[in-house]
């Protein structure tokens, strides 16, 4: 008797039909991307019912982080990110980003009497960065680094060298006068002359300032920054939010 | 499916014909790469964009007194934002911590007698809220009271709405009748005056905003809070035993 050998079945599967499946799912999400902007800070956004969204050019995004000094009272760090025009013709956004450092760095020199040693080599790294937040005085030692040591830099929150400074620069004005700035006020006006017509024209609309703060921030912390935007004559500016609905 | 037969003597086998191998291409290292390369875009990139808020500040430019336009008394509503706070007057803190809206109606009722720079709680007309979503369809907490003092308006706005989802009238439509029944200076609509103190958060100011949109209203104003408003909240607190710092 000879014995019935079971049948061996090969365990062979046939992948083609996943392969499809899946070079599908990557064509879709290859199309549908945006990539995530690296930012120094990550904050969660309070939500509205606004459902406005946000545009990705000619847009200044002031970015307010926060950390705690020694007594234990909350302090905000600013970093802008400068988004220009798509149309390079209009003003690209690297260019924006050189004239902006250029203007920033001789208004400062004008206030200050200070040197800030921005080179034309700077300036090309600068236009490179996505966001940045550091004293203009800073500024050139900070572009010297690597790129993982800048991002090393940024995140140290509580470095008294890291975000862009509210301190009073006091200076004489053109009539003989005493008057106050600060380097927060420098480069949003430095932004706003950078020759981008249509960044200018978003700024004054309130849709090219964009400010994004942690829900949980101190209105003592914003309303700072807020006034700064209200001194400049920037009255109308967005509010970065997510969605919600309008039950809760 | 992913191998190709070779046979192309119509079933008839030849003796002696060379056995042909069919070809099998073994797709698992292809599916392996582009599952990794999808996990690496999924992970990438931000499906939801995050959407903004439109805000308009006033001027900071000092106003004469004689130029500015006040706000009538029956229409006025203070909101003032601030901190949930425990029971001796301590800010509570995390992401969960709330928010406690004081709010008046028209002008502060103070004692006569007061001493505006005293550090002293005053009692007035101050009431406590909170920021409540919608209890089914009846709106509860500060959006009550919001959406009492603007009856008029959201009622015009509903009926609109009505005629919108029945499909009589368009979107944009709607949206422009919207916009001329909340700017309508005929009917009743309050001013809302949000200020906030230094220990609110940011979100709270967010939220009153969103109150003024829920509701439809198109006049309101962010302002700062003055020493008075400060004592108000210290005297509403002392007077239900709690306190303020």
């Amino acid at each position: 008797m000879g014995k019935v050998k079971p049948k061996r079945k090969s365990t062979l599967i046939d992948m083609t039909a996943m392969s499809d499946v899946t070079v599908l799912l990557l064509t879709f999400f290859m199309l549908t991307s945006t990539f995530l902007q690296k930012e120094p800070v990550t904050v969660i956004t309070p939500s509205s019912v606004s459902e406005i969204k946000v545009p990705t050019s000619n847009v200044v995004t002031i970015l307010v982080g926060t950390t705690e000094d020694r007594d234990g009272k909350e302090q905000g760090k600013i970093f802008l990110g400068i988004a220009g025009d798509e149309d390079p013709e209009m003003g690209g956004t690297e260019d924006v980003r050189r004239q902006a450092l250029q203007i920033a760095s001789q208004e400062y020199e004008k206030y200050t009497g200070k040197s800030t040693g921005i080179t034309s080599s700077d300036l090309d790294k600068f236009a490179k960065l996505n966001m940045f937040g550091v004293p203009l005085a800073d500024l050139h030692q900070f572009l010297s680094l690597k790129t993982e040591k800048q991002d090393e830099y940024l995140s140290d929150l509580e470095n008294p060298n890291v975000g862009i400074p509210l301190k009073e620069i006091i200076y004489t004005n053109a009539d003989g006068l005493r008057d106050v700035t600060n380097e927060f006020r420098i480069w949003m006006r430095a932004i706003n002359n950078a020759g981008n017509a249509n960044l200018s024209q978003a700024i004054k609309t309130g849709e090219g300032i964009a400010v994004k703060a942690d829900a949980t921030t101190n209105y003592q912390t914003m309303h700072e920054v807020l006034d700064n935007l209200q001194t400049m004559k920037m009255n109308r500016f967005s509010v970065m939010t997510a969605l919600k609905s309008e039950q809760d | 499916m992913a191998q190709i037969e070779q046979s192309d003597n119509k079933g008839k086998k030849k003796k002696g014909a060379q056995k042909k191998m069919s070809i099998h291409v073994d797709f698992t290292p292809m599916v392996d790469m582009n599952m990794l390369l999808i996990t690496f875009f999924m992970l990438c990139t931000t499906m939801i964009k995050s959407q903004t808020l439109n805000i308009s500040l006033p001027s900071n430019e000092k106003v004469e007194q004689s130029e500015m336009n006040k706000a009538k008394d029956s229409e006025a509503v203070t909101l003032i934002l601030d901190a949930k706070r425990d029971n001796a007057g301590d800010v509570l803190r995390g992401p969960n911590a709330g928010t406690t809206v004081y709010y008046y109606e028209g002008k502060p009722v103070v004692p006569e007698n007061y001493d505006p720079k005293a550090n002293d709680g005053i009692s007035s007309n101050l009431d406590a809220k909170e920021f409540l979503g919608n209890d089914g369809k009846t709106p509860q907490g500060i959006r009550k009271i919001l959406h009492d003092k603007n009856e008029t308006v959201l009622e015009r706005i509903n009926e609109q709405k009505q005629l919108w989802r029945e499909k009589k009238i368009t979107e944009e439509e709607y949206q422009k009748l919207a916009k001329e029944i909340r700017n309508d200076s005929t009917l009743t609509r309050p001013v809302v005056i949000i200020k906030a103190t230094p220990d609110a958060s940011w979100a709270s100011v967010i939220t009153a905003l969103d109150e003024m949109q829920i509701n439809q209203i198109s006049r309101y104003q962010i302002d700062q809070i003055n020493h008075l408003d400060s004592m108000m909240i210290k005297g509403y607190r002392q007077e239900h035993g709690l306190g303020y710092k």
